[in-house]
């Protein structure tokens, strides 16, 4: 007996046909898993039916038999009260102004304390954070909130999109067995995620998804192991695996970088502790660790792009200044990559606009010609093309935003790039071209590589040796290969265990 | 909060004594005496004036009494208006002016927000449409034109309210009109627009997806961060209400602090406009004090 089921499912907007006459259904108890990669309707397909999403689908979705599809607001929204929702971003998905507490009390319908802290205690987190404001939660515990929440009116079916898509890997496990414990209740489970080797862990059945339609669907064993549509075996081709071949790297030579000693501070909290590390022409380097753990910070203070207190940083055996007295031939050598490439590009500007921002500050001789050159270069060298240099961010998708934001990296001629989490925010598959281009590019100009990652997959495709950080500190170094194969360090263990 | 409070008011008095310094020596630099008038004084007696109200002495010397008695709360003698000290028509004008300026932050805040909010629960409908061109009509129009049409409309023509003066409670209907209907328009304007920000943040849709109210989820989720503007605009906007609205205060003849104002700098009644000066830098503050502290309210990040 199902609890909820979609049948026949389309939505169409402003002329596109969003989704084609989706169907799944979710047993009671059941979990069934979207996937499919970005734009292929996932989120469409599991938030149209509540009317949280544009648009007016047709077909049929039934939760506990009551149908909703053609219901106006004031009718839908007891039907949606019974499902809870979990959405992929805790840093922004909870109210900033008002109290876990308050928030968890308007989702529960009731202000019994003991109750409340009942609801966050089966979620992992203990009573004092009722009267704490969403900003002073970590990530892991804001989503542990978000599903108290979700879950608080014991609802039949939960809807997570992407839950854990933005916490690191050790949290991924810890959630969807929450999530799992919940569905032990009688709770139906209705999954996103492009992370498959989740879903083949918790979901019991699979959906994938692509261009809105579905493409295959069937018990979550036998669409992972016997797929039978192309675009699902390029979805598990795609997914990273600690066990897939080492990649060919290329040969470092000359000492490039060198940072000893290096010391963050943020206030009371020590962010950095006597970090040191050396980085090599054409070596790449994976700062791993967990959030919080300082790689960002670190990373961020030897490019002088955040705060250093003490430590020294050289560049080909001569010191770097400080953050306040680099000058263009010093950031010339050393550019990043950031994470979320919507939020890194400026919207108001055109692609070629802010790949030739860069030149404009670092090689403030050369002509507008000559910038427009190296630009449709750089654009040429991610293999996106000179099509896309009047267009604007909002218009790109996120892998094509990160290419740019690359290209933007690339144009000066770097010989050192930062990449700070740059394939995090993207989807496996187009995550996977990301870092296929940047192996290629880290072939043909034999790029130094500075990754930051949580994600020790992202380390094995780019990096000669990876350090691994612990609350501030480096606790273990080597060649990434057989590190990841023998890890010395907790912070490691957990890690490995972890993806 | 309370570091917060404490760091404000640290700041607060060097820059009030900043504002006494510079309005001093502009006043003074300033060319032309209080004791101008169509007919010149004879030197001797223009003599015993200065000598009378120490204006003989360094500049440097008068600033000094004049903080010094400041400090002690005296606020000195007017020069132009013989026989009262400016604390004396500080005291008859501001509680006037406070009434009105109160009565109209009120009304504004309260007509605006209200505005902002209608508008936001069917964006794009008539009604939102109607409220944004009504607020940028009342942005639009200079209070010397609102006024006198109130006072056409319903005191002349309709006879419903009275026309000027303050012989009744009703007479002061139409001048906190007059004066609050800009700022109505401009908070409206704003609260719409974060408002309209708001609507699409994550945790808006968080709270529609928990099955809450559309009131609810406007008034209790997306209206506090929306507030931030509307807050930042009211503080100097209140001072600047309170302190006399010049315009209103004549076209309605309210004996208010604006003309003192007024005629203070155009007569060179140092003291006079150096008090009205310390008030309005006073108020303006407080003011943003308490803007601070509603930031801390709206948003438990801004509390530090």
């Amino acid at each position: 007996m199902s609890v909820y089921a979609v049948e026949g499912l389309s939505l169409s907007l402003n002329g596109a046909q969003l989704l084609e006459g989706v169907s799944f259904a979710i047993d009671k108890g059941g979990c069934t898993a979207l996937v499919g990669a970005s734009g292929s309707g996932k989120t469409m397909s599991c938030f149209a039916p509540f009317g949280l999403a544009p648009g007016t689908p047709t077909g049929s979705a039934r939760l506990e038999g009551a149908e909703m599809i053609g219901l106006a607001e004031p009718a839908l929204r007891p039907i949606r009260a019974r499902a809870g929702f979990v959405f992929q971003q805790p840093l922004t998905a909870l109210t900033p102004h008002l109290t876990i507490g308050s928030q968890l009390a308007e989702a529960a319908g009731t202000r019994d304390r003991s109750a409340l802290a009942a609801m966050l205690d089966r979620c992992g987190l203990p009573e004092a954070k009722l009267d704490q404001y969403p900003h002073r939660l970590s990530g892991g515990e804001r989503q542990r909130a978000l599903i108290a929440c979700a879950t608080a009116h014991d609802p039949a079916l939960l809807v997570a999109d992407e839950p854990t898509s933005a916490l690191d890997a050790g949290l991924r496990h810890a959630i969807l067995d929450l999530l799992d414990r919940f569905r032990e209740r009688g709770m139906g489970l209705l999954l996103v995620s492009h992370d498959l080797p989740l879903v083949a862990k918790h979901a019991d059945r699979v959906v994938v998804l692509d261009g809105g339609k579905v493409i295959e669907d069937g018990r979550a064993a036998d669409v992972l192991e016997r797929p039978q549509h192309a675009t699902t075996r390029a979805l598990i081709a795609a997914s990273p695996r600690l066990d897939s071949p080492a990649p060919l790297l290329p040969e470092p030579g000359a000492p490039l970088l060198s940072a000893s000693g290096i010391n963050v501070r943020f206030g009371k909290l020590a962010a950095v502790s006597g970090a040191s590390f050396d980085l090599r022409e054409g070596e790449a380097l994976a700062l791993v660790g967990r959030s919080g753990s300082g790689k960002s910070s670190l990373a961020r203070a030897v490019a002088r792009l955040g705060p250093c207190d003490s430590g020294t940083v050289t560049w080909r055996g001569d010191p770097l200044p400080p953050r306040s007295r680099m000058r263009a031939e010093h950031r010339r050598c050393l550019q990043p990559v950031f994470q979320d490439p919507a939020a890194s590009l400026d919207p108001h500007w055109t692609v070629q606009q802010s790949v030739e921002e860069p030149l404009r500050h670092l090689f403030p001789d050369l002509a507008s010609e000559a910038r427009a050159e190296r630009a449709a270069a750089a654009l040429d060298e991610v293999e996106l093309g000179s099509a896309y240099a009047k267009r604007r961010p909002a218009t790109l998708s996120g892998g094509q935003a990160q290419r740019v934001a690359i290209a933007r990296a690339l144009v000066a001629d770097p010989e050192l790039i930062l990449l700070d989490e740059a394939t995090s925010a993207l989807d496996v598959l187009v995550a996977g071209r990301i870092l296929d281009l940047l192996g290629k590019l880290q072939a043909s100009r034999r790029l130094a590589i500075l990754a930051i990652t949580h994600d020790l997959a992202v380390a094995r495709a780019l990096c000669h040796r990876t350090a691994v950080m612990d609350a501030g500190r480096i606790v273990e170094t080597g060649d990434t290969a057989a590190t990841i194969a023998a890890p010395q360090s907790q912070a490691l263990r957990d890690l490995v265990s972890a993806s | 909060m309370l570091a917060i409070l404490l760091r404000r008011l640290a700041t607060a008095l060097p820059t009030l004594l900043a504002v006494i310094l510079l309005s001093f020596v502009l006043m003074r630099t300033a060319p032309g005496s209080p004791f101008d008038s169509e007919r010149p004084l004879d030197a001797a007696t223009r003599a015993a004036m200065d000598r009378t109200y120490g204006l003989d002495q360094p500049l440097i010397v008068q600033l000094g009494r004049y903080l010094g008695n400041v400090l002690q709360g005296d606020f000195g003698p007017s020069l132009v208006y013989k026989d009262f000290t400016v604390s004396g028509l500080i005291a008859q004008g501001l509680p006037v002016s406070l009434t009105l300026g109160g009565l109209a932050l009120i009304l504004a805040a309260a007509l605006g927000i209200a505005g902002g909010i209608l508008g936001a629960l069917r964006p794009g409908g008539w009604l939102d449409r109607w409220i944004g061109f009504k607020s940028a009509v009342a942005v639009a129009l200079p209070s010397f034109v609102t006024g006198p049409l109130l006072v056409l409309v319903f005191g002349l023509w309709l006879s419903w309210l009275p026309v000027s003066g303050l012989d009744s409670a009703a007479a002061w209907i139409l001048p906190v009109l007059a004066l609050a209907t800009p700022t109505a328009g401009a908070v409206a304007k704003l609260t719409r627009t974060g408002l309209a920000e708001a609507m699409v943040q994550d945790h808006v849709r968080t709270a529609r997806a928990r099955g809450l109210s559309p009131l609810t989820v406007l008034v209790r989720h997306a209206l506090p961060p929306a507030l931030i503007p509307v807050v930042s605009y009211l503080g100097p906007a209140a001072a600047g209400l309170l302190t006399g609205a010049v315009v209103i205060e004549t076209v309605f003849g309210l004996p208010g602090l604006g003309r003192y104002f007024v005629q203070g700098a155009l007569n060179r009644d140092y003291p006079l406009v150096l008090g009205v000066v310390i008030l309005y830098a006073g108020l303006i503050l407080l003011f943003n004090l308490i803007a601070d502290l509603l930031y801390g309210l709206l948003d438990p990040r801004a509390r530090g």
